[in-house]
């Protein structure tokens, strides 16, 4: 069953940017929009690359720069080409500094 | 009033057309007709994971083959448009039937160029552009086989890597310096040959293949420089040659392609261009330029789709690209013919790095190895035509997205 499972401080993922940890065994990438942090699957469903280390943040509009793939980093959702399939979204919240993720 | 739309070439610019015309709310008939029996499809995995059977065709789909009943697309594949009428306003087809349109798109591409020299027609020598062409190239991918590419453009470079990533023996021959000597010039082309050869590529360059030979299948080549290689298969990729050849009579304007204006509309009114196949008058760029790639097949496609309906939207995309060969990661984006100074940020020797075409102090193009984020933030700077600072530029503890503000 999906529980919040807590993850690292809010402190580490700079507004703007995005990082991935391991959360119970998978790679999930987080995205810090304006204070608001979205949490997603860190693989391109495109082909592989990592979207926290490949991917560029505007808005809510996250650009896999490897092949040009955009997710809305709130749902997970394609927004552009080459991929088609969404990466999996995850819902966050935040308890006192720490981040938690629902997986 | 109902329009109706017809689109020759069931290609990515083609498909992307009639998806952009129904996503938009035309009504009316959407034809899309080509020459290729499969639902359109994309091109860059054919040369990549495609061709080393690593995903299934129905990945390269466009859309699923249902997608184009079910939006009322009519589609007529394997069929080829053989004339267009501009007075009467019809496409007419090899069987002689007639399809009349109001508005029209031309996105029938290019072929590959084939090679005239002795030998070329025997069994066992491949070009690769089409689905087809990958699956009998992939027949022969057997490790431990010999093989050879003639021609080291994206395409041959692409080819060469994958046919080493499934244990061929490979030999890169080339007329030019390097890989894509004439695009990246000979600076940017080594680090090319060099990755080739760290992943056991055997290079020939300055030294074009004269001959293929053999009886009946293809058993090695000969070099101008008298080098007799022997293998057996070849991979042939020189490039492609527009498909205009059916517009012969329409008084559409060809020249390097169907040349269009920045609404991808051609001289006949109705009549619109897009993809590989179209000469395109680029606003940023000031000139007309025709560009092969995948992106450009998509948002020309469906800007041309919009302008069909009556908008008057120029196209005006920054051209771009990747060109995945084994791990690394290439891309290219802009546009240069020449070049005065190449700025290189990172060191070329380094395996990755972002090198910048620049005149008059502005960056024209620029291609990135492995460096996949850089390329992405020097568009903005292509696009504005303004002189960059290239201290900053060189300087890679100044955030790229520093120069985009520093004018």
């Amino acid at each position: 069953m999906a529980e919040f499972v807590t993850t690292v401080k809010t402190s580490e993922i700079p507004a703007g940017g995005v990082r991935a940890f391991d959360v119970r065994g998978t790679r999930i990438a987080v995205a810090n929009v304006g204070g608001t942090y979205y949490a997603f699957d860190d693989e391109c469903t495109h082909e592989q690359c990592s979207l926290a280390e490949e991917g560029e943040l505007a808005g809510t509009t996250l650009n896999c720069t490897c092949h040009g793939s955009e997710f809305d980093v709130r749902t997970g959702q394609v927004l552009a080409p080459p991929a088609t399939v969404p990466v999996k979204a995850y819902r966050t919240r935040v308890e006192g500094d720490a981040l938690q993720i629902e997986v | 009033m109902a329009q109706r739309y017809v689109i020759v070439g069931a290609s990515l610019a083609g498909a992307t057309a009639a998806i952009t015309l129904r996503e938009e709310g035309a009504d009316g008939d959407v034809i899309l007709i080509g020459a290729e029996r499969e639902p359109p499809y994309e091109r860059p995995p054919l040369s990549k994971a495609y061709l080393r059977g690593d995903v299934p065709f129905d990945k390269a789909l466009v859309r699923p083959a249902a997608f184009y009943a079910t939006h009322g697309i009519q589609t007529m594949f394997g069929t080829r448009a053989t004339r267009i009428d501009p007075l009467a306003r019809v496409v007419e087809l090899e069987d002689h039937r007639r399809v009349p349109f109001d508005a029209l798109l031309i996105a029938t591409g290019g072929r590959n160029r084939r090679v005239s020299i002795p030998g070329g027609d025997l069994e066992g020598i491949y070009s690769l552009r089409t689905v087809r062409d990958a699956d009998r190239i992939r027949a022969e991918m057997i490790a431990g086989r010999r093989a050879v590419v003639v021609g080291m453009g994206f395409i041959g470079s692409e080819v060469a890597a994958s046919l080493r990533q499934k244990g061929l023996e490979v030999v890169a021959i080339d007329p030019s310096k390097t890989p894509l000597f004439h695009v990246l010039g000979e600076a940017v082309g080594q680090t090319i040959a060099e990755l080739h050869r760290a992943h056991g590529v055997r290079t020939v360059f300055e030294d074009p293949v004269v001959a293929f030979e053999g009886t009946r299948r293809v058993g090695g080549v000969v070099t101008k420089g008298g080098l007799r290689l022997g293998c057996d298969l070849a991979v042939v990729g020189i490039g492609i040659e527009v498909a205009v050849e059916w517009l012969g009579d329409s008084g559409i304007h060809v020249d390097n392609g169907v040349v269009v204006d920045e609404y991808c509309q051609t001289n006949v009114s109705g009549i619109y261009a897009a993809g590989d196949v179209a000469n395109h008058y680029h606003p940023v760029f000031n000139r007309r330029i025709r560009v092969e790639h995948w992106q450009n097949a998509i948002k020309q496609g469906a800007v041309a789709a919009r302008n069909m309906r009556g908008k008057r939207i120029a196209y005006d995309e920054i051209p771009w690209f990747w060109s995945d060969q084994y791990e690394a990661n290439l891309q290219y984006a802009g546009f240069h013919t020449k070049w005065e100074q190449l700025v290189v940020r990172g060191r070329l020797e380094s395996g990755g790095y972002l090198a910048c075409y620049v005149n008059n102090g502005r960056i024209d193009a620029a291609v990135g190895l492995n460096r996949a984020k850089d390329v992405r933030r020097v568009i903005p700077l292509i696009k504005a035509r303004r002189a960059v600072n290239l201290e900053q530029l060189r300087d890679e503890s100044v955030d790229m997205r520093v120069l985009h503000a520093s004018h």
